[in-house]
């Protein structure tokens, strides 16, 4: 088996230093957990070894043999693969063009394209995955999420045939956008890449993942490496300890206060054209859980209450007046929404913190004729950006400097400027760092406490028993049950995403 | 050293224009009477950039600015010729604008079109409007109340300043005030902020609140008042109005913004940046002139400049980190 030596990883940004003498020694065959909060320079070790951003310094042997890492086409030729959170896929082509995106297409007759051979090679690759429930023929783009990435993984697998083989697999946060029976599709596939001999190189902030599937982790803090150890030696708490350097010992913040009896939104058999027949009410200082098996319509029920898509049957009231008709009208009225992809759907990447965080509030700022107070303006921002435990250089900052866990706060930020009466979180801490999570959720806490409802799509199980009171279980678009969660296992709420609502009446 | 050149690029390279025309040209270039002409020469040009700069802001752009100028100009000559007072020639001429760029705004926010589709098909009507407004013929001077024209030749005396014949010319002043106001809705009012946000991110912006149809509904009726401001400069300035009269503005005012833009660290349009784009055009013109170069190698010249602008701030923004 093969060792790959990483010695001395160093990257400066100006006088940011965002890895300092980082080294990592990977074995064929082992699956090696990377892990650190956002900012901890996991982005940058991955960007080094991918050949995109130039090291300062940066040694690499295979085998004990020195090899050049400069660029792309080096990491390439090194053997090493990257599956991003944002895969490279052509979502138009079809799936077998898709895995042949990289390689030489198989040729016949002088130029022609030999179509019947290039699908048989793309089969066999996902066949070598153990992967036979995608259809080759069929739109990349219809593929799910974590279909997608079984592709993506598939096309490196026949890259080997004709280059170099494959070395390396370095996943980046590979399960931040995938159901648990996708998730487990993944788990198979990495420990069948595991037996061709590969070294994995797996970057996740999912602990129970990383114990589960991971044989060593490496953890970073602030750019330097604090620990390598086998998995076996280590527990969570003390991974919490090295990542964050101090002890969490509850991931959950408790409760101090229950929900009051006042109703504050009461939906009765709401139907759109995403979602079935939805009905729950929720209480002043609750937060309500949406969970299920991934895409069952709990993205497009969060939307429909926002009020950015029409329902066709049932009703909406809250406060006692029908759901809102836009996210203007929605805001205006004290409820706030954090959208699931941060980057495409909340933040303006390029503009500064202050004007991310005060949009939605802007009117608040601008005198009656709409000239901006810019102190004001000024010292809200500065309040609320507070409140989230933001970390930044000045508010003028450009949103896109910020880590990802940042990035959500200031997200929050504009959520709570309105201090909202009733919120709608989608996946609020997805691709979030432990430490950031845990400030989010005792900004949750804080909001209950003062009577704000929230309404929090997720599909983290742990987060769901943790923090909400009810988790709403969705199945195909339809309720299949609301259950408490106090007291609830996680591996008991997974069970019940597999139930559908039919099942579920025959079984009472 | 590069994070300089990388901002200020386009300004050295403003600034080394006008040292090479004040070297060739050293008795008539950089006298106050060629830079008040050179004043003169851009305004019609800049109030139609300011204006597009709104709309540009939101990722947006308007093609139909240099037609709505022309058909602006057309409207209040037929309505002087017909008899009628000069205020409701201008009105009548303005009230066209905005209907004219609400309908483009209406086209592209609410209906939902690809602003240069849009705008593409608003350039051809309202040209056409124009020429059958006009009947294809020019409105010349003794249609053209001395009221109106004598306007674009007025100014403030600059005598007390020691420049004696001099005048700081009206259409200057609405230059100014173009851009006084254009800088003040942008950067100091919520309307600006909320434009944009919507350039930074369509999606994002309308999740947060911002009602996204209306405000570029509104940005593109303002463009289109603009391009009518420009359009009664220009027929004011030549005493006439023909329906193709304004049709260089467009391309020009576009070329303005992108100059403009590349002075910005995160490439936004900003209305003082446009300001720098229309000067550089303005003095490239006047300069070339004077030197006698014929005017294709002109178009040649101005084509190339605005390409390597653009072209080196797009490469040294790549290196970024």
């Amino acid at each position: 088996m093969h060792i790959i030596d990483i010695n001395n990883a160093s990257k400066s940004y100006g006088a940011a230093r965002a890895l300092e003498n980082v080294d990592l020694s990977l074995k064929g065959g082992s699956v090696h957990a990377l892990m650190g909060e956002n900012g901890a320079g996991k982005s940058t070790l991955i960007k080094l070894l991918s050949g995109i951003v130039s090291a300062d310094e940066l040694s690499l042997a295979i085998n004990d043999t020195q090899v050049p890492l400069r660029n792309t086409d080096d990491a390439r030729q090194a053997g090493f693969q990257f599956i991003h959170q944002e895969l490279d896929i052509v979502p138009h082509l079809s799936v077998a063009e898709n895995i042949y995106l990289s390689a030489p297409y198989p040729r016949r007759l002088g130029g022609l394209i030999d179509w019947r051979t290039l699908k048989q090679r793309a089969r066999e690759a996902l066949l070598r995955l153990g992967v036979d429930h995608i259809d080759l023929r069929v739109q990349a783009a219809r593929l799910s999420t974590g279909d997608q990435m079984l592709m993506r993984i598939a096309s490196s697998l026949l890259r080997s045939e004709t280059e170099t083989e494959s070395l390396l697999y370095v996943f980046d946060e590979p399960t931040a956008a995938l159901s648990d029976e996708e998730a487990e599709k993944l788990f198979s596939v990495i420990s069948s890449l595991k037996s061709h001999g590969a070294a994995v190189l797996y970057v996740s902030h999912r602990m129970n993942e990383v114990m589960r599937i991971c044989d060593e982790v490496t953890v970073l803090r602030d750019g330097r490496k604090v620990l390598t150890s086998p998995i076996s030696e280590i527990d969570s708490d003390g991974l919490i300890l090295a990542m964050t350097g101090r002890d969490l010992t509850s991931t959950h913040p408790a409760r101090n206060s229950r929900p009051s009896e006042n109703v504050i939104c009461d939906v009765k058999g709401l139907t759109t054209r995403h979602v079935r027949k939805i009905s729950f009410d929720l209480h002043k200082g609750e937060i309500l859980g949406i969970s299920g098996v991934a895409n069952s319509g709990q993205s497009e029920l969060l939307q429909a209450l926002f009020g950015l898509e029409p329902h066709t049957g049932g009703s909406i009231l809250i406060n006692g007046k029908p759901a809102p008709q836009s996210a203007h009208e929605a805001w205006g009225r004290g409820i706030g929404y954090v959208p699931r992809e941060r980057r495409s759907e909340a933040l303006m990447l390029k503009q500064p913190i202050l004007r991310n965080v005060v949009l939605s509030q802007i009117g608040l700022y601008a005198s009656a004729l709409g000239v901006m107070r810019a102190k004001a303006e000024r010292a809200h921002c500065s309040e609320l950006v507070k409140k989230v435990g933001l970390k930044f250089q000045s508010l003028e900052q450009p949103v896109y400097q910020l880590s990802g866990g940042n990035q959500q706060k200031v997200v929050f930020a504009r959520a709570i400027s309105i201090t909202p009466k009733l919120l709608f979180l989608d996946e609020p801490t997805r691709g979030v760092d432990v430490g950031a999570k845990y400030e989010i959720y005792a900004l949750l806490r804080q909001l209950t406490e003062t009577g704000c409802s929230i309404i929090m799509n997720s599909t983290d199980l742990p987060e769901l028993v943790g923090m909400c009171d009810r988790i709403l279980i969705m199945h195909e678009g339809r309720q299949s049950e609301i259950v408490d969660a106090e007291g609830l296992e996680t591996a008991d709420l997974l069970a019940r995403f597999y139930l559908s609502p039919s099942e579920e009446k025959l079984a009472s | 050293m590069i994070r300089f050149l990388k901002l200020y690029g386009t300004l050295v390279g403003f600034v080394l224009i006008c040292v090479f025309f004040a070297i060739q040209l050293p008795e008539t270039f950089l006298t106050p009477r060629n830079l008040i002409n050179i004043s003169q020469q851009i305004s019609m040009l800049a109030v139609v950039a300011f204006a597009m700069t709104l709309v540009m802001v939101m990722n947006d752009f308007d093609l139909s600015v240099g037609s709505m100028a022309s058909l602006a100009g057309v409207v209040a000559a037929v309505i002087f010729a017909a008899g009628y007072p000069v205020s409701l020639g201008i009105a009548a001429a303005l009230a066209v604008g905005i209907l004219g760029g609400l309908f483009n705004g209406f086209l592209v926010s609410i209906i939902g079109i690809l602003p240069f589709v849009a705008t593409l098909g608003t350039l051809t009507m309202f040209s056409g409007f124009a020429f059958l407004i006009s009947g294809g013929k020019t409105i010349f001077g003794r249609d053209i109340p001395k009221d109106f024209s004598g306007f674009a030749r007025g100014g403030i005396s600059l005598e007390e300043l020691g420049m004696a014949g001099l005048k700081l010319p009206y259409l200057t002043l609405m230059m100014i005030g173009a851009l006084v106001l254009v800088w003040f809705v942008l950067e100091q009012t919520s309307f600006g902020r909320r434009l944009y946000a919507i350039g930074g991110n369509y999606e994002a912006a309308r999740l947060a609140g911002i009602r996204v149809k209306r405000i570029r509904l509104a940005a593109f009726g303002l463009t289109g008042f603009g391009a009518a401001v420009a359009g009664l400069m220009y027929a004011s300035r030549v005493a006439s109005a023909n329906p193709t009269q304004g049709s260089g503005l467009m391309l020009d005012a576009i070329a303005a913004v992108f100059l403009g833009m590349t002075m910005s660290e995160e490439g936004e349009p900003r209305v003082l940046y446009t300001l720098i784009g229309v000067l550089i055009l303005g003095v490239l013109d006047n300069g070339l002139t004077q030197l006698s170069v014929d005017s294709y190698i002109r178009e040649i010249l101005v084509g190339a400049i605005v390409i390597s602008a653009v072209a080196f701030s797009s490469i040294t923004k790549q290196r970024r980190g």
